[in-house]
């Protein structure tokens, strides 16, 4: 029996086999290229239907949920207009008004800034010495990619412990006491220091009128450690595909070892660079579980980013009710990934 | 590239896109009508959120259960302390609200006021009857629909002072201090090579626990209560007077490592010697063994209430957990039989021998308490629960209130910042203003 595709493959040279294979005539084709597009859509149905269930109809329904007032003990329904209790902009404007907001976006630019930094720079680091390492390079991708293999909540538990302020049990703490600092605060410059305090006030970075509390950066740090194994993964694969001709060509030319890591491996790299930075970026703006295990979000408010503080308001602030805000965070959060990622995928990300 | 099928492939496209599909289809469902008279049978589903000791001795009330209703079933369901309210709202909202669940007087106002709960009206009306409870004690438990929505399962006074023989002795502390100024003379002699206090402030809890009895000693049964009910702000001179006495006991006082201290870290950390006083409720008492299972209760370790500020009448700072039922059970029956049994005698001696433990129901015989502490605990717990004592601030405001609360005292703990401290309380809680 003839299958489908033979009966309607078009010939691939005009001049070839032209008797035997049928050329079918214009509403012929128009007729089978109208069954094949409705065949596709079929094939793809399921695909489609799970991405509108449950991509497509979430966000929908968060971005028409912003513009009401509900909770969750007196959610938004969408089928169910006459509970309603529309708010306009108002979600919106209360949240761009709310110094709350702004702590936690302050907190989560310190994460976009410094996650995405730490991931490439020290990924990047750690996969070009693997790759010029002679011995041992299974053994320590595989040590480096380890981590990355744990839970995030599970990564703040362990470095709950390495933080503990019981030199007897804190790993940190332990080393400070064995090299005799103990819990010395010091001043550098803008810098304010507090060591052994590391999860409560670890120190504090004066700038001008603006205080950053680097409390943060110790819950970024766990979150690195687990993140590198990707940065590695992704650099390693991405060094497989530098030219070798252009690195022999290079130490034909005289080039140092940093020369030819600037000027022809890292230029190699940039598609790579570019995914592990956007990857990144969108991690640290939606980082929750690290942050929620490892001090949820104190002290006070010193931890608190954007994607806890709408937990808060969606599922602790009850009594609000303070979902509708949530969602317009929610928006907020997406348009910012959005523009934060745009960039680097048209600039960086486009091969040609 | 032109993709086409064959017949065979079609069909199993299109059983593909409906078995895809069929489970959207699926999803909704209904439940059916249910009647809370009949006999106690089948399984339910109870959120409850103690672990280690805590966690056996409630399933040992939930075997006393099962052993008094033959037939049923009680699946626990542990979630953490502090998610509890969280957790109940997302199985609540979803449609998949357990059968009943352990919460907070907040929780019970603000699951009330959407109709989620069971009334229990008529049970409490039997233990008012029966002289179990008291009208102060079902106070706690009423909702924001007028009626009992939850029954008081565990007691639990607060402020008590501990600390081991050991330190007592060392500290030549032969007896109670009966007032502020012996209170505070104890602690400076406590106060030499570490401070006095062992505090755990990593678990947001534990620094709300310390206002209440201070607040209550200092500003007063009447004031606190005010207070907890809105009717006065965080700005009254009363109220900052108490937060500025905590402050001082804050900052003289406390360990230096508080916020990067838990909670069993801070129990321990009396129990060890390392600091020489813990203030922590009467349930601490069964956590003790955790730190040294060799000290024995009443003789090695024990407690003083916190003693009256000044000229001021004393009063006891009180908690204590609640049981809610779900109106969306599919087996009332059971539900209701459960609710009952954890609000009874029968129900709350058994948590009682266990220790840690006390028991809100009256007819609670005191002889049940197994240890010295837990006897010395439970002659604390007030007759009048509302309005002699002051029940949790921390647990009775919940929802943002709460949160921001935790957050600037955690701040105030940082900066010792009263009038900051103030001025975020009062922006943060404007019941008072109408």
């Amino acid at each position: 029996m003839m299958t489908s595709r033979a009966r309607t493959a078009p010939p691939t040279n005009a001049g070839q086999n032209t008797s035997t294979v049928p050329v079918p005539s214009g509403r012929a084709k128009r007729r089978g290229r109208g069954s094949e597009t409705r065949l596709a859509y079929i094939f793809l149905a399921p695909l489609l239907a799970i991405f509108a269930g449950f991509y497509l109809w979430p966000a929908v329904a968060t971005f028409l949920s912003s513009f009401f007032t509900w909770g969750m003990l007196n959610p938004w329904r969408a089928d169910q207009p006459d509970t309603w209790v529309p708010a306009g902009i108002d979600n919106y404007t209360t949240t761009l008004t709310s110094a709350d907001f702004w702590n936690a976006a302050l907190n989560s630019v310190v994460w976009l800034i410094v996650f995405p930094f730490l991931v490439v720079v020290i990924s990047l680091a750690l996969s070009l010495l693997i790759w010029e390492a002679k011995k041992g390079t299974g053994f320590f991708r595989s040590a480096i990619i380890l981590p990355m293999t744990i839970s995030l909540a599970a990564v703040g538990v362990i470095w709950g412990f390495i933080y503990n302020p019981d030199p007897n049990k804190g790993l940190l703490n332990a080393a400070l006491k064995l090299i005799g600092v103990g819990n010395a605060d010091l001043n550098i410059g803008p810098l304010e220091l507090h060591l052994g305090r590391w999860l409560s006030n670890p120190g504090v970075l004066h700038l001008g009128g603006l205080d950053v509390r680097l409390t943060n950066i110790m819950i970024i740090i766990p979150a690195v450690w687990a993140f590198v194994g990707f940065g590695v993964i992704t650099f390693t694969a991405g060094l497989t595909s530098v030219p070798a001709e252009l690195v022999e060509a290079s130490k034909v030319d005289g080039a140092s070892r940093w020369q030819t890591i600037r000027h022809v491996t890292l230029p190699s790299l940039r598609p790579s660079i570019v995914v592990v930075v956007v990857i990144s970026i969108i991690f640290a703006l939606r980082t929750f579980d690290i942050v929620f295990v490892t001090t949820g979000g104190g002290p006070a408010q010193d931890t608190e980013v954007l994607g806890l503080l709408l937990w808060q308001q969606a599922f602790q602030f009850l009594d609000s009710p303070k979902a509708g805000q949530a969602a317009a965070i929610a928006i907020i959060m997406s348009f910012v990934l959005i523009a934060a990622a745009m960039p680097f995928l048209r600039k960086n990300g486009n091969p040609s | 590239m032109t993709i086409t099928f064959s017949r065979g492939r079609r069909v199993a496209a299109l059983a593909t896109a409906l078995i895809g599909v069929a489970p959207l289809a699926a999803c909704s469902g209904g439940n059916p009508g249910a009647d809370a008279s009949g006999k106690p049978s089948g399984e339910i589903r109870v959120v409850a959120n103690w672990t280690g000791v805590e966690g056996q001795a409630f399933q040992a009330v939930v075997d006393g259960f099962q052993a008094k209703y033959p037939g049923t079933k009680v699946k626990v369901d542990t979630v953490p302390f502090d998610q509890t309210q969280t957790q109940l709202a997302q199985q609540f909202a979803s449609g998949n609200a357990p059968d009943a669940a352990v919460a907070l007087p907040s929780t019970v106002r603000q699951f009330s006021k959407q109709g989620l709960l069971m009334n229990l009206d008529d049970e409490w009306k039997s233990w008012l009857d029966q002289g179990a409870y008291n009208d102060s004690l079902k106070s706690i438990v009423m909702g924001s629909d007028a009626h009992a929505d939850a029954v008081y399962f565990k007691g639990n006074v607060n402020g008590l002072i501990w600390s081991t023989k050991k330190t007592d002795t060392t500290l030549g502390l032969t007896k109670a201090p009966a007032t502020w100024d012996e209170f505070t003379a104890a602690l400076d002699k406590a106060n030499t090579s570490s401070k006095a206090f062992s505090v755990g402030a990593k678990d947001v809890w534990v620094p709300t626990q310390w206002v209440d009895p201070v607040m209550l000693n200092v500003a007063g049964v009447d004031k606190y209560q005010q207070l907890q009910q809105g009717k006065i702000g965080w700005d009254d001179p009363k109220i900052v007077e108490a937060m500025t006495v905590l402050t001082g006991l804050i900052d003289k006082y406390w360990s230096s490592d508080a916020l990067d201290t838990g909670f069993s870290n801070e129990v321990c950390g009396w129990v060890s010697g390392q600091h020489a006083f813990g203030n922590n409720g009467a349930f601490v008492n069964a956590v003790v063994p955790s730190c040294d299972k060799n000290l024995k209760p009443g003789d090695d370790y024990s407690f003083f209430p916190l003693p009256a500020y000044k000229d001021q009448k004393p009063a006891q700072a009180v908690s204590g957990d609640l049981f809610i039922g779900s109106k969306q059970t599919k087996n009332p029956a059971t539900t209701k039989a459960f609710l009952d049994y954890v609000g009874s005698v029968d129900g709350q001696s058994i948590w009682a021998k266990k220790g840690g433990y006390i028991a809100p129901n009256m007819k609670v015989p005191a002889d049940v308490y197994p240890t010295p502490n837990d006897k010395k605990a439970a002659a604390l717990w007030p007759k009048d629960a509302s309005t002699q004592a002051g029940y949790d601030l921390d647990d009775w405001i919940g929802g943002e209130i709460q949160v921001k609360y935790r957050q600037a005292l955690d701040d105030l703990i940082r900066t010792k910042d009263v009038a900051s401290f103030t001025k975020t309380m009062t922006s943060v809680d404007t019941r008072s203003k109408g």
